[in-house]
């Protein structure tokens, strides 16, 4: 029996801002990206991004349960694999709703307060790890939390950007499932921080980077 | 007496409490851009202020209010909903208090924080994990059988204002007959009706907000919730 925390920590519905972030999908869309090929960016995510945010997650949560917590190392990888400031920033915006729900559940856990210390502000996959230790997931539930998620983001931000039958972005999660495990086991296999597979697209970074100079967006990144 | 209630998460220097938070609300075009216009005209003279506004697209609102010039243009913030307006104002409120903590820490101390919801319907108000109070803004020019219409913005926020008065000729409302019954759904809540054109009702508007401010200060305001739905009610088969 998983108990309940896994399952929290993929719900769409967790209040932590998750919603005001389409993990690409509008930049894409604004690039030319059309509904067909969603199901090709949820494959593109689960073997780039996907496994970064996830390995990071892991590595935070490793370090979360350590004395003393030094989130350091895995924040200063993580943001070294983030070259595009558009991205840091809304990681450090989204880490920080999760960083409030770890203070609201436990604010005098050490894997919380080490987050304080994070300058600048703890990235999502770093405040999840501290999430994950307040919340006492394995790491593998952590990993597959963040690999649900992005997939998650990315079908519900279709619904508001290349709207159809929201019943196909359950086949489409479905569908992608061998990729999901696939990023879940390679992000589990990372052990240190200097292992973080550096992944993300070159064209998710461009994308990245229009979308931020844009002024009718819905969505952070 | 001042109550040091621990919802104060963000105590200031000098033991005074944090900014008030005040949310606006109402449905689209109602006038909730001007009301906060108008309050930076009238306060900000006197009170550190900021805004925050919730967009369907990012900053149409910011940016009118930017361009009104009623503050300076780094005061004013938008933020993103993800095309979910209620979301951000109600069931997650993380966007908007990352906004208002960092006008907070950039500005502060700050005495009065607006938070402008995205113009959306009769439905959404503000939770008091954002707002410590809350104002609804509803328009003669929706008719004048809206403010009878209810719905929990109506009948629950602090105080409820019928705006746009100076058109009641043109769009055939009779503002007496549309406050009193705002007058009824409200229970004793006030109801304040509003135009640019009538500087008296901004006097009131602005004397509201310092009321609402002083009580905040001395803890005597306590932020009740209208909550996202109306109130069970029968039907009425009175008209
Ligand atoms: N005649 C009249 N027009 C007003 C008054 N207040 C606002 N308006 C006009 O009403 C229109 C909508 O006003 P806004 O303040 O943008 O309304 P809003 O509720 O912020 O609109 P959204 O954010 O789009 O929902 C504008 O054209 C304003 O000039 C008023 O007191 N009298
Ligand atoms: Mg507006």
């Amino acid at each position: 029996m998983p108990g309940l925390a896994p399952l929290l920590l993929g719900d769409g519905r967790l209040p932590v801002g998750a919603y005001t972030y389409s993990a690409g999908l509008e930049p894409a869309v604004a690039a030319g990206l059309t509904r067909e090929h969603v199901p090709a960016l949820l494959r593109a995510r689960l073997r780039t991004a996907a496994v970064t945010e996830a390995a990071a997650a892991v590595l935070a949560l490793r370090a979360a349960v350590e004395n003393p917590v030094d989130y350091g190392p895995v924040q200063r990888a993580l943001a070294a694999r983030t070259p595009t400031a558009p991205l840091r920033e809304a990681s450090a915006a989204l880490g920080r709703g999760v960083h409030r729900l770890a203070r609201r559940l436990a604010p005098d856990h050490p894997a919380v307060t080490a987050l304080s210390a994070v300058r600048p502000r703890p990235l999502r996959p770093v405040a999840l790890g501290a999430l994950g230790a307040v919340m006492k997931v394995s790491e593998e539930d952590l990993a597959h939390g963040v690999v649900y998620d992005e997939l998650q983001t990315v079908t519900s931000a279709a619904l508001k950007l290349l709207p159809g039958d929201p019943l196909d972005t359950v086949a489409w999660i479905l569908a992608a499932e061998p990729d999901a495990t696939a990023a879940v086991n390679e992000a589990l296999a990372v052990r240190t921080p200097a292992q973080l597979p550096v992944r993300t697209p070159l064209l998710t970074e461009q994308w990245a980077l229009e979308h931020a100079r844009r002024e009718r967006r819905l969505f952070l990144a | 007496m001042p109550d040091q209630q621990p919802r104060r998460h963000h105590p200031q220097p000098l033991g005074r409490p944090r900014a008030l938070r005040l949310g606006v609300a109402g449905p689209v075009g109602t006038g909730k851009s001007s009301v906060l216009a108008t309050l930076c005209r009238e306060l900000a003279g006197e009170l550190a202020m900021a805004v925050v506004t919730n967009d369907i697209y990012t900053d149409e609102d910011a940016r009118f209010l930017r361009s009104a010039g009623v503050l300076p243009t780094e005061r004013i913030r938008a933020v993103e909903t993800g095309a979910c307006p209620h979301t951000a104002i109600r069931d997650d409120v993380s966007a908007n208090l990352d906004a208002v903590e960092d006008l907070e820490e950039e500005f502060g101390p700050l005495d009065l924080v607006l938070v402008e919801s995205g113009g959306d319907n009769l439905t959404a108000t503000f939770s008091p994990a954002l707002a410590d109070a809350q104002l609804f803004c509803i328009d003669v020019a929706g008719g004048g059988d809206v403010a009878r219409k209810g719905g929990p913005g109506i009948t629950g926020a602090d105080l409820l204002i019928v705006n746009k008065t100076d058109l009641a000729p043109h769009v055939g409302v009779d503002v007496d007959t549309m406050v009193a019954d705002a007058r009824s759904a409200r229970d004793g809540l006030p109801v304040l009706a509003l135009s640019q054109h009538d500087p008296a009702s901004i006097i009131e508007l602005a004397d509201w907000v310092r009321s609402v401010l002083a009580r905040h200060r001395d803890g005597t305001h306590i932020p009740t919730d209208p909550g996202p739905m109306a109130p069970h009610s029968h039907a009425h088969h009175d008209s």
